[in-house]
């Protein structure tokens, strides 16, 4: 057991659960949200290391999240995942100081990776 | 015959009446001057005739040989002005009037002759001098108040041609101008009428004869800017049609990378977590793919339905029918999620040419979205009626749910385009919108937030070729 949170937010209901299984297996206390909304407002009430978020989601989307997220804690690494893949969605997040980006389908073994660089 | 020569045409018809009104009245003028130069002649003669006849009573007063002379020297004088004035006499009152008058003269200067060759004086041949003198004035005064009654006529019949000719010229002129005038506004009318069906888009051509005047010239441009702007249309529509394959696409990328996404990560996780799932977990693992395949297989659906309209069955149908239908097909539906539903279905509505089972999915389509966007225990308004013009029939879906914000309302019917989340495709608005455009109907939008939405659809009334008598 480490001592690293991890917060996946994804309209996606499986996205979150699949993630959380596996991440689980590492050791890393998972929280699964299906919108920003609620996302931001669990943050305000418990610190993140790192947080998970889909690009394109309806009301408070990815990019909204990446911004709150490093206005408030801006510690908080954020690693992007989205089906909506284009250099002008990765050229936007990498401007919010995004630390990874993915695209769907996504490589679990990879966001591992990610997130393990991002904890180091 | 072009309007400029029509116009130019009928100015010459009209100076040609003026022409012909000044030429009978130049006519009238000279026959009035004849005249009158006759009557001043005529006066002239009188008055020698007066002073003869005047010379004649003084030689019956004083009975002296002397006063004949006179006469003769008058009668002289008569015939000399006569003689000089013979082509203006003739003209005036004609050869057999001069001829006449001038025997008559010659008569009484043989009287005359006889009384001075006679040696004494001779009662008879006194009284025939003294009545062919009067006879010969009473002629003489005569044709010379005929010829002023022929001046009366003259100026009379002069005002009436004048007064004639003046209402023949403005008659003509009034007729001519009208007659082209309504010409040139039925020409005005008819190219308004094509710019305005072409305003509207429709880019119909002028068919049948094109005039052979200005209009037919504007007719001809009109036609050609017509085919232009439907040629630019149709490259408009085509680059539409590219441009929403374009969105079609990205749409189609990421509602398809979604659940691929989802049964690529439950693999992953499956194989990593193989030995520690339990057998009912891994079925659960097994039946979600299975899921997702189900929800890429609802999205080509869609899409096939989308791209490709199946081909219309088209039957005469009552639409009170197929919403009876479409209600028994969705009961189930407003049961569990506790709306209630208002129903305004106007009966014996004319019959409209549609496809049930298009429309119906059009309808299934309209309320359970409006079912989706309401909280339970809210009321749903159905209603058909005939539509504002009367050759339509509309049916109305009225939901009091959350409504569709301002801003997403011109996207609605675009593919893709859904404010559902997860739940929808994007693809069921767009359908419709292509089933209802299909039936040549309408599909129309209005909401607004927190109060509702309401759809509206309208479908041309079926139009038997029998018309009943």
């Amino acid at each position: 057991m480490n001592k690293y949170r991890i917060m996946i937010i994804d309209d996606e209901k499986i996205v979150g659960d699949m993630a959380k299984l596996s991440l689980e297996q590492e050791g890393y206390t998972v929280e699964t949200f299906l919108n920003g909304e609620a996302a931001l407002s669990r943050l305000g009430e418990q610190k993140f290391d790192v947080v998970v978020t889909d690009f394109k989601m309806k009301g408070v989307d990815g990019m909204e999240v990446l911004r709150t997220v490093k206005q408030l804690y801006p510690d908080v690494k954020v690693i992007m995942i989205t089906a909506f893949a284009n250099l002008d969605t990765a050229i936007e997040a990498l401007r919010g100081d995004v630390h990874d980006f993915f695209p769907k389908p996504v490589k679990i073994k990879e966001l591992k990776a990610s997130i393990q660089r991002a904890l180091s | 015959m072009k309007i400029e020569s029509k116009i130019i045409l009928s100015n010459i018809v009209n100076i040609g009446l003026i022409l012909l009104i000044g030429f009978f009245a130049m006519r009238n003028l000279n026959q009035m001057q004849t005249k009158l130069r006759f009557v001043e002649i005529a006066d002239d003669l009188n008055a020698t005739l007066l002073e003869m006849r005047l010379i004649e009573k003084n030689y019956f007063i004083y009975q002296k040989r002397d006063f004949l002379f006179d006469i003769q020297e008058k009668i002289d004088k008569a015939e000399q002005s006569l003689n000089s004035a013979r082509k203006d006499i003739v003209l005036g009152v004609g050869e057999s009037n001069f001829v006449l008058l001038k025997s008559h003269l010659e008569h009484y200067s043989d009287i005359v002759h006889e009384v001075q060759s006679d040696s004494h004086i001779d009662a008879t041949l006194n009284s025939r001098l003294s009545a062919e003198g009067k006879m010969l004035r009473e002629f003489s005064d005569n044709i010379t108040s005929l010829e002023r009654k022929g001046e009366n006529d003259i100026i009379s019949r002069s005002k009436f041609i004048l007064f004639y000719s003046f209402f023949a010229i403005l008659i003509c002129a009034v007729f001519v101008s009208h007659f082209i005038s309504q010409k040139i506004l039925l020409s005005l009318r008819e190219i308004e009428k094509l710019a305005k069906s072409i305003s509207k888009g429709n880019f119909k051509r002028i068919d049948g004869a094109i005039p052979d005047d200005e209009f037919g010239s504007v007719m001809v441009a009109i036609n050609s800017m017509s085919e232009e702007l439907r040629n630019r249309e149709e490259a408009l529509i085509q680059s539409k049609k590219l441009a929403s394959l374009g969105i079609l696409t990205a749409g189609v990328a990421h509602e398809l990378t979604n659940p691929l996404n989802n049964i690529s990560m439950m693999a992953q996780t499956y194989a990593e977590l193989y030995d520690s799932l339990g057998r009912d977990q891994r079925i659960e693992f097994m039946d979600k793919v299975e899921k997702e395949t189900e929800r890429i297989k609802e999205i080509i659906k869609d899409l096939l339905d989308f791209s490709k309209p199946k081909e219309a069955n088209l039957k005469e149908t009552d639409i009170n029918t197929v919403m009876q239908k479409t209600l028994k097909l969705l009961q189930n539906m407003l049961d569990i999620s506790n709306i209630k539903t208002k129903l305004n279905f106007v009966p014996d509505l004319p019959h409209v040419l549609i496809d049930e089972h298009q429309i119906l999915q059009v309808l299934v389509n309209l309320i359970t979205n409006a079912v989706q966007s309401m909280q339970a225990g809210r009321t749903l308004y159905l209603a058909t009626r005939p539509g504002s013009g009367g050759d339509s029939v509309e049916i109305q879906v009225m939901d009091t749910g959350k409504g569709i914000p301002r801003e997403f309302l011109p996207h609605i019917f675009d593919p893709f385009f859904s404010t559902k989340g997860e739940g929808g495709t994007g693809l069921g608005l767009s359908v419709s919108y292509g089933i209802i455009k299909n039936h040549k109907g309408d599909i129309r939008v209005e909401s607004m937030v927190d109060v509702g939405t309401t759809f509206t659809v309208e479908l041309p009334v079926y139009k038997s070729k029998q018309m009943s008598v």
